[in-house]
């Protein structure tokens, strides 16, 4: 009776199933990304996949069952939060880090707010960006690609952002992820593979991830060298997390504006916000940032790109 | 008088040293006023307009009362009784003058003196800017830019929490958290994503 | 004296300000990273409180009605200030690492609203007791969150290390760690029964 009279906001959709399903599919669109880190990284990025996805599963379980509400681990929103956790993880790290990010991004990412649809933050990301306060050292210790021993190695965006060329990786490196980073961005060919699919099958519409890129390539075209219009703008779209956040995370429903016109305005402050924390923050990398405070901006964005009734 | 100086002070201001939440200065009104949009902006505009010609005032009561009379050790006091006859006088004047206007920040207005952050700003300012040496005219213009962009942030950071306060009041946020600990877990949140600029340099 | 009593102990318990009346809290998330700062900065606020008490209770059929915020202000500032130079003379590193939160105490909540809502219609020795009992309550609250803040964030307690490693959650000791940390224990005060929502 509860669930029936509950108040939410838009998409309205009809069953509790489509939810069920949109997510497993989503899952589903992630996974030539994941068997891309697996065999680029070895079976170390395997091992934080599994550890990340289990803590997820059982913290939303546990805290569920202690809240008294009602168990829904099987809707897969927990597995698609923890695989989405270590896809944002090198493969190297300790055991314990994708545990304690998952149960960090469960419990205060989304079980606070009152569980699936009503939090504000991305939880995955809110699992990242804690690790990446908390343990910068592992955050930002990669492993070379294709070695399989612990080598470590700078990311292209860390020379990209101290304003040095790419020397040793060309842009088809970039693109098939043969170069040091975290987990699930590295491939973008299997990103896009998997954001095709979510595309045509319209899961997810060409907004938030056309303007998101499109502003990144722009800003970092103009200020990306020493000298305006002469950055090095495929490799700023190539390297770090852009793809993958721009098309499966900033694209979440439940923390994204509403209407096409909020999209496109989030999208455009992700881009911004990305862009300044490379080229100018003391982080190399900004995508988890960006999405966190447009996260922060929605319910605003939504307020002021709310369709008008006529006449009003 | 450098462009790139105001710049530096308007990013750590509003995103780095955000006065709310990485100063956690203005904490009180941050929670007491962010639940409903309208009466946010208000607050926010309020501050903002406060902070700016207190900390004008603070500063040249500073350098050309204080420091001449040898009495420096008195500027707690001096500042926050200059901040509330400012307060006070404002109040008058808006609401002998418009009463529109006093309708919708008066109530706002006596809160604001025991904000925290205007005090904060203009001792802040006096810390940065007035160390011996350093010239007395561009230091009281950077207090001003100083206090415009801390009052930005404020004024940011509140806007974005009451939007998002408005949402959590739909969602079935657990009974024990519902209020002000839900508040603070969002603000922790956008604690943690401010600091994505944290060692910004042009 | 059952009364005074009373008097001291509501300021811990169910009026506790960081818990329940959830006043205070610039200096209670700012200067909780340790132990040590945090009872610094709870020894001073008590200092201001009491006094400030007693001056108010003592002026209170003197100071008129319409001018007297301002004079408590004014009577707070006096030994703010106080403080002030003295925890500067006899503790500088305490001074330097409490900051502007020392001056800032003129502006706590706590004890503006003691002024205001206590001492300024209570004669002069329950004042003294409630402004004891709101500044022990204060101290304790910081203390609990300087506590755990740094315990899980720098592995120690008032400045002993218990464990030689750093694996430690540094989010801990930052601004993030602070309104986490709040957000958290009001939540289990609640609860807990301890304080009403």
């Amino acid at each position: 009776m509860r669930d029936n009279l509950l108040v939410s906001t838009s998409p309205h959709l009809h069953k509790k199933e489509s939810v069920k399903m949109i997510m497993w599919l989503v899952t589903l669109s992630l996974v030539p990304s994941g068997l891309a880190g697996i065999f680029i990284f070895g079976l170390g990025a395997l091992w934080v996949m599994a550890l990340a996805v289990a803590a997820a599963v059982i913290t939303e379980f546990a805290l569920q069952a202690v809240t008294r509400r009602k168990i829904t681990v099987l809707d897969g929103s927990a597995v698609l939060t923890g695989l989405l956790l270590a896809y944002n993880l090198p493969a190297d790290v300790p055991f314990w880090l994708p545990v304690v990010g998952a149960v960090f991004s469960i419990a205060i990412g989304k079980q606070v707010f009152g569980g699936l649809g009503q939090n504000i933050f991305n939880p995955a990301l809110v699992g990242r960006v804690f690790l990446m306060a908390s343990w910068p050292k592992y955050m930002t210790t990669f492993v070379k690609p294709m070695s399989y021993d612990a080598v470590t190695s700078a990311t292209p965006l860390a020379a990209l952002t101290e304003g040095k060329a790419l020397e040793n990786i060309s842009y088809l490196d970039l693109f098939l992820g043969n170069r040091p980073g975290c987990i699930g961005e590295v491939c973008i060919l299997a990103l896009l593979i998997g954001a095709a699919f979510l595309l045509l099958r319209k899961y997810i519409s060409w907004h938030i991830p056309f303007s998101y890129i499109f502003t990144t390539g722009l800003l970092s075209y103009v200020f990306g060298a020493k000298t305006l219009f002469a950055g090095d703008w495929i490799s700023h779209i190539l390297s770090g997390g852009l793809v993958l956040g721009a098309f499966f995370m900033a694209t979440d429903y439940v923390t994204s504006p509403l209407t096409y016109k909020g999209q496109l305005v989030f999208g455009i402050g992700c881009g911004l916000i990305t862009v300044v924390i490379r080229l100018w923050g003391g982080y190399p990398e900004g995508v988890s940032y960006a999405i966190l405070i447009m996260n922060a901006a929605t319910p605003m964005i939504d307020r002021y790109t709310r369709p008008r009734i006529y006449g009003s | 008088m450098e462009i790139s100086r105001i710049i530096s002070i308007a990013i750590s201001m509003v995103f780095i040293n955000n006065f709310i939440l990485s100063k956690f200065l203005g904490l009180c009104p941050f929670l007491g006023v962010s639940r409903r949009t309208q009466a946010a902006f208000s607050m926010g505009i309020a501050v903002i307009f406060v902070m700016v010609f207190s900390a004008l005032l603070t500063s040249l009561i500073y350098a050309f009362v204080l420091v001449p009379l040898n009495i420096v050790y008195l500027r707690t006091i001096f500042f926050i009784l200059i901040i509330a006859a400012f307060v006070q006088l404002i109040e008058m004047v808006i609401r002998k003058k418009s009463p529109a206007l006093y309708k919708a920040l008066g109530i706002y207005l006596p809160l604001i003196t025991t904000n925290c952050a205007v005090l904060g700003v203009a001792i802040l300012n006096i810390n940065e800017f007035f160390v011996p040496g350093a010239p007395v005219y561009a230091g009281i213009l950077y207090s001003i830019i100083q206090a415009f962009f801390a009052g930005i942030g404020f004024c940011v950071a509140l806007l974005l929490m009451s939007g998002i306060r408005e949402r959590l009041e739909f969602t079935d946020t657990p009974i024990s958290m519902k209020g002000i600990p839900v508040a603070f877990i969002v603000a922790a949140i956008m604690s943690l994503a401010f600091m994505g600029f944290s060692g910004f340099k042009l | 004296m059952k009364s005074l009593i009373k008097e001291f102990s509501k300021g811990i318990t169910v009026l506790n300000p960081t818990f329940g009346l959830i006043l205070g809290l610039c200096p209670t998330l700012a200067v909780s990273t340790s132990l040590f700062n945090a009872v610094g900065m709870g020894v001073a606020a008590t200092f201001v409180l009491v006094f400030s008490n007693l001056i108010i209770s003592a002026l209170r059929n003197f100071i008129p009605a319409r001018i007297r915020l301002p004079s408590y202000i004014v009577i707070i500032a006096t030994f703010v200030t106080v403080c002030e130079l003295g925890i500067k003379a006899y503790l500088p590193g305490l001074s330097k690492s409490l900051g502007i939160f020392i001056p800032l105490i003129v502006v706590n909540c706590i004890i503006m609203a003691r002024a205001e809502a206590f001492a300024s219609r209570n004669r002069i020795l329950p004042s003294i007791f409630d402004g004891l009992g709101m500044g022990v309550g204060f101290t304790l609250g910081i203390a609990i969150i300087a506590f755990i803040r740094e315990l899980l964030g720098s592995g120690s307690i008032a400045g002993i290390g218990l464990l030689k490693s750093n694996e430690f959650i540094l989010v801990m000791i930052l601004a993030p760690g602070a309104l986490l940390t709040m957000g958290l224990l009001i939540a289990l005060s609640r609860l807990m029964g301890l304080t009403k929502r």
